[in-house]
Parts: structure tokens; C-alpha cells; sequence
């Protein structure tokens, strides 16, 4: 899943000055998860602000909503007649969220409340790890389940680098090296010829930036050329 | 062809030493110990922002040293450029007459003095060496061919105490394919290591240059308070002797420990050449060869 952190509150704040009605709308998927944008974080961020500017005897008019996933447009949408009311809109959601929303309420600004920062796993709540850099060309068929685009910090396809020390990593001696990992994974498996042959240069015109997927069923549909 | 390549194919000791390019565009003071010392080694090495540490450029160093008459041997990081720019840094080097190539992955950026950088690694040191030996064939990368294909000696490191080994191992075999024609390894001290790693090496014959290292007061001093992580291990009593000395002292010290190892490797053939790391400083190297007889 996408995991987010929430901006500083400073930061949120000094975003919406300008207006005087708001509308935050969190998402219901990952950053629920993850803590950072769902129904309790949209609640938690109005209560700040209506707080603060209070102190300040400043009046911030908030409205709240959450929508299950705000990348997916069949739960956007209805929130279009929705935003009308608002000066400017808080998204809560990850920066696909936010650019979805973003797009659809074209009259309105629409801020991002969170940072987001990698797809991960969930270890148990509060503790998110990254797990996947969405590399267009998956290894971990040959690396035994461990990834070493992501979980090695430089990405490296052919074995561990010179900095690995007692199967720590250069880059941070609290985790464990991740060829390291993937070594003694493909060992338990019996799969070690797996790292004799040497992977070639990833094919990085894959992630050229924004990427497109279309399921071939769509094509189909569409009469789209496969 | 290179003097390094000659000289280690004839069985004849060469002796590398590790010059430190400026930081800054003042090269003079490198220089002189090029000039100081062209006549006793065989090659000056030139690290390519060793530690993510941003210095002058190390195929312009390299230039540098072989116009003040030295032969040089150009480190090549995959961290600071992508694939372009390896390449046609690779061909630049060709054209000044550089040969001797050190292909490394590269110390992270977050361990530098620029650690907000972006890190490149498009290429990890396999498959630059693969990169390098497809320029030698006249092909770059994408197999489009050369006008006038490059002459490379194809350096690699190996790291004879890496723990575990075998990930070390297999890394090192693919190197070896990908076209590696000789390995440099860290700072040894503890000989036995590296005796124990030699069994580990294939049949057939690879040139091997071991590095010996004059430890610095600040390294000492971290190793003295149990913090030293570096894949080289210090053996106690060398650390026990240095601690707590000048600074001087412990160079001077040092000169004489790796003077002793050195010899030892020579003698033992636990190397075919060796790399000498001594602060980039002519009076250390000089001592350290008259002191090994070098
Ligand atoms: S190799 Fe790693 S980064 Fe690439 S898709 Fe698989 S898990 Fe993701
Ligand atoms: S120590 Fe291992 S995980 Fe860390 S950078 Fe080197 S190869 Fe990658």
C-alpha cells in the first residue's frame, strides 16, 4: 500500500490563510492504514485548526467527509456537487489523491495535507517499512522475495556492494544487507544458481514518467490496439 | 601498454599508490608527490569522490598525473552517473591515454559531504565492467557501434573479509566474467585473512593487488573505542600500540607496520602487487618503500 505522513501542522496552516471555508476530505484506503489521512486524521486536522485559529479569534468554516479511495474516480465523483460550497479543499489522500481530486474540482485549489513517501508494508500499526519502488520489470523471482532495487538503498543487481559489514548495510548498519537477505534466502531454497547468471541494465525507458497501464481486457473493449 | 599491466603480467610486484585528488582546483600539491615518486612505484590511483566525498574530477587528475609523468589508474564510480555518462567518460578517458581502470559501485551519497544528492547506480560495478569490456569489443551499451574502439585494463575490487563470504564470492566470480583483468582489495592488516581467502580464488590466475594502509589518529581512535565498521578488520594489539599516541606518532608507527606487511606479502606471494593508502603523502610512501626495500 502507499504509505503517507502527515505535513506539519505549521505547514497545513500557513497553506490556507487565504480562506474562510474548507472542505478536508480523507480516504478510507492506505493512509487509513497508515494514520495519516482517514476518517479519525480528517477529524483530528479540523479540531487543529478550528483550535488554533481560534486562539487567534480568526474563523475557519470546516466541512469533513472521507471517501473510500480517492485515486479511484467511481468514489470521486460524487463528491464533485459536494466541494461546490468550499474556497479550497484539503486532500488528505496520497498525491494521486490529491492530483485526482485535484482534477476533478477544477475550480477550486486543493491542498495536500500529507506527505507521501513509498509503497510499504504494514508491520503492525505505526510501523510502516518500504517494500516496492514499482521498477516496471519485477525481480523478485529470481531474488528469492526480497527486492533489491528497493531494499538495497542503491539498487544493485548483481550482489552486494564492498560496504557490507557482518551482513549489515553500508548505508545503515540497523538493517541487514539485502543480498545478504537474498543470499541466504535462494541458499535455504536451494536456488543459489539463481545469482551466478548476471542481470543485465534495468530497462529504465519502462519508468519514464507518468506511466499508463491498459489491462488488455480494456483494449479489447475498446478496440484498442493490443 | 600500461606499465601496471606489464608489470603485474611479469610477475614483478608492481606498487600502486593512492594519490587524493583536491578538493578544490589547486593540484600541485598532488602532483608533487607524482613527481617525487614517479621513478619508485608503477601507477598513481586516482578515487573518483572516495566516500560520496565531492573532489576534483579523478579522470582530470588522472590526465594530470600522466602529463607530470606518472602512469595513472582512474577510479570510475556507477553512484554519479548514469549509463551515458559512464560511457563517455570511459571513451574520455581512452582519449587522454588513460588505461588502468578501477570500476566501482560507490560509497552511498547519505555517507558524504553532499548527502542530499541524488544517487545514480543505473549501472552496479558488474555491469559497468561488462560496459567496459563492450566498449574494448567497439559497442557501447546499447550495441551501437565505436569509431576506434578503447584499450582498457579492467580493475575491480573484492573484499577478502566480507562476512559473510559467499555473496563476496559469487560477486567476485561475476566480475571475473563480466571481464575483470585484475582486483584491488581494501587495507589488510590481518595477513591470515587474506591467506584464508586466497584458497578461495579459481584456478585459473588472477592478478591480485592487496592494499596496505597507514592508519590516521582519528581512525585509531575510533577503533580504540570499539566503534570500527569498516570491512577491513584491525588486529587488537595494532590498535592497543596506537592508541592514545600523536598523531605522528601513529603515521610513523604506521609506516612501519605496513612496511612489514609489504614484505610479508612479497615474500609470501599472498599478492602480485600491492596498493599503498598513506595519506596521499610523499614522505610516508617513501618511507614505506625504502622501509620494505621496495
Ligand atoms: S523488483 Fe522490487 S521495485 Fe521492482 S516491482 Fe519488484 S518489488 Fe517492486
Ligand atoms: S550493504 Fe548491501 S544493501 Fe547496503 S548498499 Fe551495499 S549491497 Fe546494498
Amino acid at each position: 500500500m502507499i504509505i503517507a505522513e502527515r505535513k506539519p501542522f505549521a505547514e497545513i496552516k500557513a497553506m490556507l490563510a487565504p480562506y474562510k471555508k474548507i472542505l478536508i476530505v480523507g480516504c478510507g484506503t492506505c493512509v487509513a492504514v497508515c494514520l495519516a489521512g482517514g476518517e479519525k486524521e480528517v477529524g483530528l486536522l479540523a479540531s487543529q485548526l478550528k483550535l488554533a485559529l481560534g486562539v487567534e479569534d480568526k474563523h475557519l468554516e470546516i466541512g469533513e467527509i472521507t471517501v473510500e479511495r480517492q485515486c479511484d474516480l467511481e468514489f470521486l465523483r460524487p463528491l464533485c456537487d459536494f466541494t461546490a460550497d468550499y474556497e479550497a479543499i484539503v486532500s488528505m489522500a496520497c498525491g494521486a489523491g490529491v492530483q485526482f481530486l485535484n482534477q476533478l474540482c477544477s475550480l477550486h485549489p486543493v491542498f495536500p495535507a500529507v506527505n507521501t513517501t513509498f509503497i510499504g508494508v504494514n508491520n503492525e500499526v505505526g510501523y510502516y517499512t518500504e517494500a516496492c519502488r514499482a521498477c516496471h520489470n519485477c525481480y523478485l523471482g529470481i531474488t528469492g522475495g526480497i527486492c533489491p532495487v528497493t531494499m538495497c538503498p542503491k539498487g544493485l543487481l548483481n550482489g552486494p556492494c564492498g560496504g557490507m559489514v557482518n551482513g549489515r548495510c553500508e548505508v545503515d548498519p540497523e538493517k541487514e544487507c539485502a543480498w545478504c537477505r537474498i543470499y541466504h534466502r535462494l541458499e535455504l531454497e536451494g536456488r543459489l544458481d539463481n545469482l551466478r547468471e548476471i542481470l543485465p541494465l534495468h530497462p529504465h525507458d519502462r519508468t519514464t514518467t507518468p506511466g499508463t497501464v491498459i489491462h488488455p481486457a480494456y483494449k479489447r473493449r475498446y478496440g484498442l490496439n493490443e | 601498454m600500461s606499465k601496471l599491466r606489464e608489470t603485474l603480467e611479469a610477475g614483478a610486484f608492481p606498487v600502486v599508490v593512492e594519490l587524493k585528488p583536491p578538493k578544490g582546483a589547486g593540484v600541485d600539491e598532488m602532483l608533487a608527490v607524482v613527481k617525487a615518486l614517479a621513478g619508485r612505484v608503477t601507477a598513481f590511483s586516482l578515487p573518483d569522490n572516495e566516500h560520496a566525498r565531492m573532489r576534483l574530477a579523478a579522470v582530470a587528475a588522472a590526465r594530470l598525473v600522466q602529463e607530470a609523468g606518472g602512469e595513472a589508474l582512474v577510479h570510475l564510480t556507477c553512484r554519479d552517473r548514469n549509463r551515458l555518462a559512464l560511457e563517455s567518460d570511459l571513451l574520455g578517458a581512452a582519449s587522454l591515454g588513460l588505461e588502468n581502470l578501477l570500476l566501482v559501485s560507490g560509497d552511498y551519497v547519505t555517507l558524504g559531504d553532499h548527502p542530499q544528492a541524488k544517487p545514480v547506480y543505473d549501472a552496479d560495478s558488474v555491469q559497468l565492467l561488462q560496459i567496459a569490456r563492450g566498449l574494448m569489443d567497439g559497442h557501447d551499451s546499447a550495441g551501437l557501434a565505436l569509431t576506434g574502439a578503447p584499450a582498457f585494463f579492467l580493475g575491480a575490487v573484492v573484499i577478502p573479509e566480507a562476512e559473510p563470504l559467499p555473496p563476496q564470492l559469487i560477486k567476485f566470480e561475476k566480475k571475473l566474467a563480466a571481464g575483470a583483468q585484475f582486483f584491488i582489495t581494501p587495507a589488510v592488516f590481518d595477513l591470515d585473512k587474506l591467506r584464508r581467502f586466497r584458497e578461495h580464488l579459481p584456478e585459473t590466475p588472477v592478478k591480485l593487488l592487496v592494499s596496505v594502509k597507514v592508519l590516521g589518529a582519528d581512525e585509531v581512535a575510533q577503533a580504540a573505542a570499539g566503534q570500527w565498521r569498516k570491512v577491513y578488520s584491525l588486529p587488537p594489539n595494532l590498535v592497543n600500540d596506537l592508541a592514545g599516541k600523536e598523531p605522528e606518532d601513529i603515521l610513523a608507527m604506521g609506516v612501519k607496520a605496513a612496511s612489514r606487511l609489504v614484505q610479508q606479502i612479497k615474500q609470501e606471494k599472498l599478492a602480485d602487487g600491492v596498493y599503498l593508502k598513506a595519506k596521499g603523502r610523499t614522505d610516508l610512501f617513501t618511507k614505506i618503500l625504502e622501509a620494505a626495500g621496495l
